[in-house]
């Protein structure tokens, strides 16, 4: 489905921004003048690019001018690889932050690492084993050893 | 003033001194070569272990660190995309192509030899500087340091490679994000959601962690293979062809080595200015312009050079009034204080051999640090071939840990994995990520300055075009905001010929 001659997914990245932005500033009005003093201008000239920006994406005269002078070298993203490895990139990257938060460094790295390999790598599963025993003991050794941090024990394990 | 030089120098070549800058030096890579640790951490872990050593021992273990570790964080910058420390993310915009190209020991060449070059360059005109250093800082009161914060974000907006209206929407979208937490002039907190985490604001180092060394792990996860596909490539990339470049394009150095001297000199602008700055103005002058962020042997010599000179001329305001230039300064300052030296202008007269002494460590350290950078290029070039499926969860483990490791805070790690999506979402969707990372560095000091410029005006904006240096920024915003118009009408009597 086109809008302006443009597919309606090609908005979304500047309307997501808009979304924010707009937040943002409402949300900037609950506060005193002095303190919205910078914030709210800010926000109403990133709202006024984005609306530029959402022109620009048009297939229409005035889309063509604010590219020509503004924007010519951005492009729109090619679908070259499948919506899920997109999300399932971040997924892993999420789940992985969550378990470092939960339990904790000692716990989170080995695992994380050895899942990715075994699951994300298709690697044997002593390949696996080994690479993510030998990561975990050198990040213990860089960090805990070395440099004498103690590394966070995760929520379910005392962590604040 | 000659003998003060030879004293500094003196002092250092002292056996006891050259271990303790040789010490600082190997800390100096490695810190920074660790993305999230930095000089600031490294310094930060190292004031209280010198406590038993004197001034000038101290302060040339320190000044071995600072110098080392703008080499240590290009490595890593260059190789993995993953800057050590936040001055160093510039360099991953050209470095890093050509490290996938299979040039990653020409671009650490160059970067080991623009290092050394810049913190010469930077040491010879904080020598020069240092004398005027007081009458060029009281140069920029609040309301120029807020209209070059302005000009500091449009200039790196319009070197975006043509797309100046998504660089100023990044721009924008990155002084957002600093607005949120305690603001220190209005005593408001502000866009916290109630999480006591942000009251300090977004931590910079997490989100830069994320926005870079995150964000390119999960776009190899999505692309797959390794960061360099031609093993041969990599064997046989001469180092000695960066360093010759870098002297072939000996415009750059010098102008990257004066811009960083110009931004270290300024309170609170700091490594990260400079070297974007250093490169947006590399993009601006050069005859391709498009070139760049696909691997310019340029980008990589524009803000290596700047990060080091930055290096010296941030000792201006940090010894002379006491006003640190960066976070590294400022917990350099607490070491100072340790070992009973009061940074202020009194020490420019009290302490003149140690901060000679300093100066000297700090410019060896660059030079020396480079040579050692070199030496570990090519062993260090292999690591671009390894897989993606063993580098992104090392380098994610790496990343997410040392990111708590800043501050030993674990909303540290899920900064990183937000910023880390944002980071791959704006490469995805053509966003540059230049320019809000220098949004997130300058806009606290931005709306600080705004503000005191408003007090000292009472609300009246005519108190910028009132002010000599005010005007000269003013018309440069104005010049840089309106060029890309007239470049488009040249662009379209073409166009209209194409077509």
């Amino acid at each position: 489905m086109k809008l302006f001659g443009t597919p309606l997914l090609d908005y979304l990245p500047a309307l997501g921004l808009a979304l924010f932005t707009a937040a943002f500033l409402a949300t900037s009005y609950t506060y005193s003048a002095q303190a919205r003093a910078f914030p709210a201008p800010v926000a109403w000239v990133t709202l006024a690019l984005i609306a530029l920006d959402l022109v620009s994406r048009t297939q229409t005269s005035a889309g063509e001018a604010i590219r020509r002078h503004l924007n010519p070298g951005a492009h729109t993203p090619e679908a070259s690889h499948a919506l899920d490895k997109h999300l399932a990139a971040a997924l892993w990257l999420a789940v992985f932050a969550v378990a470092l938060a939960l339990i904790g460094v000692l716990c989170a790295v080995p695992l994380y690492m050895f899942a990715s390999l075994r699951f994300q790598g298709r690697r044997a599963w002593f390949t696996s084993l080994w690479i993510s025993a030998v990561a975990t003991g050198a990040l213990w050794l860089l960090f805990a050893v070395l440099l004498r941090l103690e590394l966070y024990p995760g929520y379910f394990f005392g962590g604040a | 003033m000659l003998h003060l030089w030879l004293s500094g120098i003196g002092g250092l070549l002292q056996a006891r001194e050259l271990m303790f800058l040789t010490l600082g030096m190997a800390m100096g890579l490695f810190f920074g070569a660790i993305p999230g640790l930095g000089g600031a951490t490294a310094l930060a872990l190292l004031t209280p272990l010198t406590y038993g050593l004197d001034p000038f021992t101290a302060l040339a273990l320190a000044g071995g660190v600072m110098g080392a570790v703008p080499m240590g964080g290009s490595i890593t910058a260059i190789l993995l995309n993953a800057p050590g420390s936040a001055p160093s993310a510039a360099t991953c915009l050209d470095g890093h192509p050509l490290a996938q190209q299979g040039k990653a020991g020409l671009a650490l060449g160059a970067a080991a030899s623009a290092n050394a070059i810049g913190g010469i360059i930077g040491t010879i005109s904080v020598l020069a500087i240092l004398p005027i250093a007081k009458e060029l800082v009281l140069l920029f009161g609040p309301p120029e340091l807020f209209l070059l914060a302005v000009l500091g974000l449009i200039v790196v907006a319009t070197a975006s490679r043509g797309k100046m209206l998504r660089g100023l929407i990044a721009g924008t979208f990155g002084l957002m994000i600093s607005f949120i937490g305690y603001n220190d002039v209005t005593g408001a907190l502000r866009f916290t959601a109630g999480i006591a985490y942000l009251w300090d604001g977004v931590h910079l180092v997490p989100a830069l962690i994320g926005l870079f060394a995150v964000a390119e792990m999960i776009n190899l996860s999505v692309k797959g293979g390794a960061i360099t596909k031609d093993a041969k490539a990599v064997a046989i990339t001469s180092m000695t062809s960066g360093l010759l470049e870098t002297f072939r394009h000996w415009r750059t150095v010098v102008r990257g080595s004066l811009v960083g001297t110009i931004v270290g000199a300024i309170p609170g602008v700091g490594g990260t200015v400079a070297s974007f700055l250093s490169y947006s103005l590399t993009v601006q002058a050069s005859k391709n312009p498009e070139s760049f962020g696909k691997g310019n042997i340029e980008g990589v010599i524009a803000p290596e050079a700047a990060i080091n000179a930055k290096d010296c001329s941030c000792l201006i305001p940090t010894l002379a009034f006491g006003i640190p230039g960066g976070v590294e300064m400022a917990v350099f300052m607490g070491l100072l204080v340790l070992h009973g030296l009061q940074p202020g202008p009194l020490m420019l007269i009290d302490h003149q051999v140690e901060i000679y002494g300093l100066i000297w460590a700090l410019t060896g350290s660059c030079v020396l640090a480079s040579f050692l950078g070199l030496f570990l290029a090519r062993p260090l070039s292999k690591l671009t071939l390894i897989d993606s499926e063993i580098l992104v969860p090392t380098v994610m483990s790496v990343a997410l840990v040392g990111s708590y490791a800043v501050d030993r805070n674990i909303g540290n790690v899920i900064v990183t994995a937000i910023f880390g999506i944002l980071g791959y979402l704006m490469i995805r969707f053509d966003y540059p990520r230049l320019t809000m990372v220098v949004a997130l560095v300058l806009g606290a000091a931005a709306e600080r300055n705004f503000h005191q410029t408003s007090m000292m005006s009472d609300g009246n904006l005519s108190i910028y075009l009132h002010r000599n240096v005010c005007l000269v920024l003013l018309i440069g915003i104005v010049a840089l905001l309106v060029a890309p118009l007239f470049r488009g009408l040249k662009r379209a009597p073409a166009a209209g010929l194409a077509l």
